[in-house]
C-alpha cells in the first residue's frame, strides 16, 4: 500500500510540497487573508449588521479624502516614521556595531547586549507608561532633568511641536534592542579575512565600513527595515496611552484615528476604508525600501 | 433480578434529576468598572451567587475606553453578556443593541420582576426612555466635586471647614494658596483631553450655555458665555498662575501640593490613601448655578439572541433588581450615588466614612438637580472629541481660545451634517 502511496507522491511531487504547507496556507487564510479581505469588503459598505449594511461603493473613501482630520492623521504618521525608522535603525546599528567591535567574547558584552535588548521584552503599555511618568510636567525624570538644564524646555507630551518626536524616542528605546540583535547577526556573518585583506591593502575603518559592511549587511538591513516600516506605520498603543493623539490631534497617527472611528465612533465601514489605505501605504514603502536596497535578487 | 433493574433505573433517574437539579441557570455579567468599581461590584455579586441556588453570575470587569466597541461586537456576533452596563449618554447611541426591558421578547421584565420606577431617582429612571422603551435600570449618580487640602488652607488663613462656595470666595483662596507656594487649583482631574473638556463644561453650564440646539442641528457654544468659560479655564492654567498647563491634579494633590482639585468621587480611595488632611465640598458656584459635570451608570440586558429562554432574562432581571437593592455597597465601597432612594436611606451607608467625608455631599448635588449630564446623541463621541482636541490646545495655550471655539464649532457643524 505504501509502495503504490510512494508511487503517487512520487508522480505527483509538486503536490508533496503543496501538502507541506497546507497548514500554514490554512493559518494563513483563516487569520490573515480572510480578515484582510473582510476588511476590505467592508470598507465598502455602511456597515450595520443589526440594521442590515448598505453598499456605498468608495463612498467611505471619498469621505476620508475630504476629511482634515484624516489626512492630519496620515502627514503625522509619514512625520513619526520619517523619526522613528531612521533613530531605531540608526540607534539598532550603532548598538550593533559597538558590540560587535568590542567582541562578544570579552567580559561585559554580554551584560550591556542585555541591557540594550531589555526594553524590547517590555509590553507597549509599559513602555508607554514609563515614558509617560519619565516625561509627567510635574514628576518626571527625565521632563525635570531637561527642564533644569534647559529653562525653557517644552513640557514634552503637552507641547504640540514635541509630543510625536516624545513618543518616537520612546518607541525607538523600545524597539532597538531587537534591531541590534539582528544586525550583529549579520556582522559577525561577515568572514572576518575580509577585515584582514582590506587591512593589509591600506584600508581605514571607514573604507572597511562603506566597502565591506554596507554591501554584506545589506540583507539584514532589508529586513530590519521592512520590520520597522511596518511598526513604525502601524504604531498605536504608545500613542494611546502617551497623549490619546493630543494635545489636539498632535499626535493622531492613522492607526489611531482607525481606532477612534472604528471602536469609539463605531463607523466601521470608513475605519476599514482607512485600514485599507494604510495597508496599501505600508506595501508600497516596503517595496521601495526592496528596490532602495537593491535586493531583488535575494528576495526572489 | 426484576427488583434490581427497577432499583438502578431508579437510581439512575434520580442522579439524573440531582444533576438536572444542581445545573443553575448561567449568566455573564461584563462591565466597565475598575478598581474600587469593581470590587465594590464584585462583593454585591458574590452576595448575590452565594443566596441564588438556581443562578450563577460570572463577573467580567475591565477598562472602559474599548467597552463598547465590544459590547456592540459581543451582540453582533450573537454572544453577548446576559448583563452590562451603560452611561446614560450612551443611551442613543446603544439603543439597538439593548434589549427593551419592558418589551423583551419574553414580555415586559420590569412587571414581571417588580421593578417599580418609584423606586429610583426621577430623573436617572427618566434617562432610560428612548423612543416610547425603557432599557436601563438606573445604578448611580456619579460626578465631580471639589477636593481641597485642610492643612493649606489652615496655613494660609482659609478656614478649613468652610471651603470656598462663591466665585469671590475661590478667587481669594486661589490667590491666599498660590502666594503660600503651592498649587492653588486644578479644575480637571489629571487634565487629560477629556477632563479638560469637562471642565469648560461645567463653567459653560453654569452660565446657563447650551451645546447644541435642541434638534442637534448645530453647535450653540461659540458664543460670548463659551467664550468666557474657556478663558476662565485657559486663565488658571496660565494667567492666573494657579496650575500649569499639562499638570496632573491627581498627583499634584496626593502629594500635598495642591491646594484645591475638581474630581470625581471615584477619587475617594486615592485620597484617603494619600494621607492628606482633605476635605470635600460641592462643586463651588462660579457663574450662576452650581452645576457640575456627572453621569449615571445604568444597568442593561444586552440584545440577546433569538430562541434566548425565557428563564435567562427572568434570571438576568433578578440580578438587576438584586443590585439595586443592595446598592448601599456599591455606594460605600465604589462611590458613586445609589440611585435606588431606598438604599440613599441604609444606616450602614450613612453611618460610613464615605457618606460623611463626601458622599453626602454628592447626593445633594445630585438630589438639587445640579449633577448635569452629557449629551445625548448617536454621534455624541465623536462631538466631544472635536470639542475637547481644540480644548486641550487652547488651555496648553498654543490657541487662543476663540480660535478654538471656532475650530469646534465648524467641526462639530461638520459632524452634525453628516460629514
Amino acid at each position: 500500500m505504501w509502495g503504490k502511496f510512494g508511487h503517487f507522491l512520487y508522480r505527483h511531487r509538486n503536490l508533496e510540497g503543496i501538502l507541506y504547507v497546507v497548514p500554514f496556507l490554512g493559518l494563513w487564510g483563516v487569520f490573515l487573508a480572510w480578515p484582510v479581505g473582510y476588511g476590505i469588503y467592508i470598507s465598502l459598505f455602511d456597515w450595520n449588521p443589526l440594521k442590515g449594511s448598505k453598499f456605498v461603493g468608495l463612498a467611505n473613501y471619498v469621505q476620508l479624502f475630504h476629511e482634515e482630520r484624516f489626512w492630519n492623521a496620515f502627514a503625522n504618521t509619514f512625520k513619526f516614521a520619517g523619526m522613528t525608522i531612521p533613530l531605531i535603525i540608526g540607534l539598532g546599528f550603532l548598538f550593533a556595531l559597538m558590540i560587535w567591535g568590542w567582541g562578544r567574547s570579552r567580559r561585559g558584552t554580554v551584560t550591556v547586549q542585555s541591557i540594550l535588548f531589555f526594553p524590547y521584552l517590555l509590553n507597549v503599555s509599559i513602555v508607554a507608561i514609563i515614558w509617560k511618568w519619565l516625561l509627567d510636567r510635574d514628576f518626571g525624570l527625565v521632563q525635570h532633568t531637561i527642564s533644569r538644564i534647559f529653562p525653557s524646555a517644552p513640557v514634552f507630551l503637552t507641547d504640540p511641536a514635541w509630543a510625536l518626536p516624545a513618543i518616537a524616542f520612546a518607541t525607538a528605546w523600545w524597539l532597538a534592542g531587537y534591531r541590534m540583535v539582528v544586525l550583529q547577526a549579520g556582522l559577525e556573518e561577515i568572514p572576518k579575512e575580509l577585515f584582514e585583506s582590506a587591512a593589509i591593502d591600506g584600508a581605514r575603518p571607514w573604507h572597511q565600513f562603506i566597502h565591506i559592511i554596507m554591501p554584506l549587511i545589506k540583507p539584514s538591513l532589508l529586513f530590519t527595515l521592512v520590520l520597522t516600516i511596518i511598526s513604525a506605520f502601524r504604531t498605536f498603543g504608545q500613542v494611546l496611552m502617551m497623549t490619546e493623539g493630543g494635545p489636539g490631534r498632535a499626535s493622531e497617527v492613522l492607526a489611531l484615528y482607525l481606532y477612534w472611528v472604528g471602536f469609539d465612533y463605531f463607523q466601521v465601514g470608513k475605519a476599514a476604508a482607512s485600514g485599507v489605505i494604510l495597508l496599501v501605504l505600508i506595501l508600497i514603502l516596503t517595496l521601495i525600501g526592496v528596490r532602495l536596497l537593491g535586493l531583488k535578487s535575494e528576495l526572489q | 433480578m426484576r427488583r434490581w433493574w427497577i432499583l438502578a433505573v431508579l437510581g439512575v433517574s434520580l442522579l439524573g434529576l440531582q444533576v438536572w437539579a444542581a445545573d443553575p441557570i448561567k449568566l455573564t455579567f461584563q462591565t466597565l468598572f475598575h478598581e474600587a468599581d469593581a470590587q465594590a461590584m464584585e462583593q454585591i455579586i458574590n452576595m448575590f451567587n452565594e443566596t441564588h441556588d438556581g443562578i450563577k453570575v460570572e463577573l467580567i470587569q475591565g477598562g472602559w475606553t474599548q467597552y463598547y466597541a465590544q459590547f456592540r461586537l459581543s451582540v453582533i456576533s450573537g454572544n453577548p453578556p446576559q448583563l452590562g452596563v451603560c452611561h446614560t449618554n450612551k443611551l442613543v447611541e446603544m439603543a439597538d443593541y439593548l434589549t427593551p426591558l419592558d418589551a423583551s421578547p419574553v414580555g415586559n421584565l420590569l412587571k414581571v420582576a417588580g421593578i417599580d420606577p418609584d423606586s429610583y431617582v426621577g430623573a436617572n429612571w427618566a434617562a432610560g426612555e428612548l423612543g416610547g422603551h425603557h432599557y436601563l435600570i438606573p445604578l448611580d449618580t456619579h460626578g465631580w466635586g471639589l477636593w481641597y487640602n485642610k492643612d493649606i488652607f489652615a496655613e494660609v488663613g482659609l478656614d478649613p471647614e468652610k471651603p470656598p462656595q462663591t466665585l469671590e470666595e475661590f478667587i481669594d483662596a486661589c490667590e491666599r494658596i498660590k502666594a503660600a507656594g503651592y498649587y492653588a487649583f486644578h479644575p480637571a482631574e489629571d487634565a487629560a483631553p477629556r477632563k479638560l473638556r469637562r471642565a469648560w463644561y461645567v463653567f459653560f453650564w453654569q452660565m446657563g450655555g447650551q451645546l447644541f440646539d435642541k434638534d442637534y442641528t448645530h453647535a450653540t457654544f461659540n458664543n460670548p458665555k463659551g467664550l468666557l468659560a474657556l478663558q476662565f479655564l485657559v486663565d488658571i492654567f496660565n494667567d492666573f498662575g494657579w496650575n500649569k498647563p499639562g499638570s496632573n491634579g491627581y498627583s499634584q494633590f496626593a502629594a500635598g501640593q495642591l491646594g484645591m482639585l475638581v474630581a470625581g468621587n471615584w477619587y475617594y480611595g486615592t485620597a484617603v490613601k494619600s494621607g492628606v488632611n482633605w476635605g470635600y465640598a460641592p462643586m463651588p458656584n462660579f457663574f450662576g448655578t452650581p452645576y457640575t459635570w456627572g453621569n449615571s451608570h445604568q444597568l442593561v440586558i444586552p440584545l440577546q439572541p433569538a430562541g434566548t429562554s425565557k428563564d435567562v432574562y427572568l434570571a438576568a432581571t433578578e440580578v438587576l433588581k438584586f443590585i439595586s437593592e443592595n446598592s448601599h455597597i456599591w455606594t460605600m465601597y465604589g462611590g458613586h450615588i445609589t440611585a435606588y432612594k431606598p438604599e440613599a436611606e441604609n444606616p450602614e451607608l450613612l453611618a460610613s466614612d464615605y457618606w460623611t467625608k463626601s458622599g453626602k455631599w454628592l447626593n445633594e448635588m445630585a438630589q438639587k438637580g445640579l449633577v448635569h449630564f452629557p449629551i445625548n446623541h448617536p454621534k455624541g463621541s465623536e462631538l466631544e472629541d472635536a470639542i475637547q482636541a481644540q480644548i486641550e490646545l487652547a488651555v496648553n495655550g498654543k490657541i487662543s481660545p476663540q480660535e478654538a471655539l471656532d475650530r469646534a464649532e465648524e467641526d462639530c457643524n461638520r459632524i452634525l451634517a453628516g460629514g
